[in-house]
């Protein structure tokens, strides 16, 4: 398996620091082409602007929420295929189940160390 | 009240029973009316100091309430304590992001250092170090500042407890306003629950597995 690290990855979080550690974290792996997002909307005209090869969402934002992003990226033909990883703190069975359903690829649960991210990426990669 | 009212209706009946007989004269009409006069003046002496009594139950309980309603300090509450619990959680956030800020810069210079030149690597890393150490003293403060709002919770909360005691009052549903409604059904459409305790959420080898269909696999975490 071969994973494109010149992919252009899209960061989504409300909050600079988590975009930060992540981004740090990608740029350990070897991803360099990295852009943020401070929620849904704002990450959803980014997609529109530019082709990602992953996105990677926290789900509890304002006004929209990764949750609502996701939906909305699964029901663009241009968008639906983008791969798509939640990391978020929300842990309960139902938001997995809801997540599964409406289309992610896999799911992070904070906290989270670098290992799980590269593992998740990975195998997002491997599908 | 109950007994005096009998008696005086004993009375007429037993008037109007005598003289069920006889012809009725102006003056047993009269003698009716005075007698019927009579317990209608008792009956209503004695309803007026049944109201009297009643209204002032009503009275002293009110006086009741004022006295918890002033217990509660709704004022200092709403004016001075909230507003210092929120600048103290406010303080709390702007010194962790300060503190996340100041160790990742330190982190993000270890690891762009060139570490071809030993000593110099060594001397940045010792003194980025030292940084992190410094940076780490906001948990202090932090832990400081959380008692101050647990406390305020704490006073709330006593305040409340007596006050519901009090009343002797039972919860009842719906919002307190608009926007709190729309919250909770933002929050119920989304799915937002936050962060969980220790417990409470799955952990991620539980989340792997509801991803791949496996839901019966137990989670790891502790509590």
């Amino acid at each position: 398996m071969t994973i494109d690290l010149t992919m252009p990855i899209l960061v989504v979080d409300d909050y600079n620091t988590m975009i930060r550690i992540i981004r740090n974290l990608l740029k350990q792996l070897g991803f360099e082409d990295v852009d943020d997002a401070s929620d849904g909307s704002a990450a959803l005209a980014k997609m529109r602007e530019k082709k990602y090869g992953l996105v990677i969402s926290d789900w509890n934002m304002e006004p929209m929420t990764g949750y609502e992003l996701l939906k909305e990226v699964r029901q663009d033909p241009g968008l639906a295929k983008t791969p798509f990883i939640m990391v978020t703190a929300e842990s309960k069975t139902e938001n997995v189940i809801a997540a599964k359903k409406a289309g992610v690829n896999n799911y992070i649960v904070k906290p989270f160390n670098a290992q799980t991210l590269k593992t998740k990426i990975e195998a997002v990669f491997a599908e | 009240m109950t007994v005096a009212n009998t008696q005086h209706f004993d009375r007429i009946a037993e008037y109007l029973r005598l003289k069920r007989q006889d012809d009725v004269s102006l003056a047993d009409v009269v003698a009716l009316a005075e007698i019927t006069a009579e317990s209608l003046q008792t009956f209503f002496e004695t309803m007026d100091a049944a109201i009297y009594r009643e209204l002032r139950e009503i009275s002293d309980y009110i006086n009741a309430m004022k006295a918890e309603i002033a217990a509660l300090g709704v004022h200092e509450i709403r004016e001075t304590r909230i507003p210092a619990a929120g600048q103290e959680l406010d303080a709390i956030v702007k010194s962790t992001e300060a503190a996340t800020n100041t160790i990742m810069e330190c982190a993000e210079a270890v690891m762009a250092a060139d570490s071809k030149d030993a000593d110099a690597f060594k001397a940045l890393v010792d003194e980025k170090m030292m940084i992190v150490f410094e940076a780490c003293s906001f948990q202090d403060l932090t832990g400081q500042r959380i008692a101050k709002v647990v406390e305020t919770l704490q006073h709330i909360e006593g305040r409340v407890s007596r006050f519901a005691a009090a009343v002797n009052t039972k919860d009842i549903g719906g919002f307190v306003d608009e926007q709190e409604k729309r919250r909770a059904e933002r929050k119920a459409k989304l799915i937002l629950h936050g962060p969980q305790l220790d417990g409470e959420g799955i952990a991620q080898d539980e989340v792997d597995s509801l991803l791949k269909g496996d839901a019966t696999k137990k989670s790891s975490r502790k509590t």
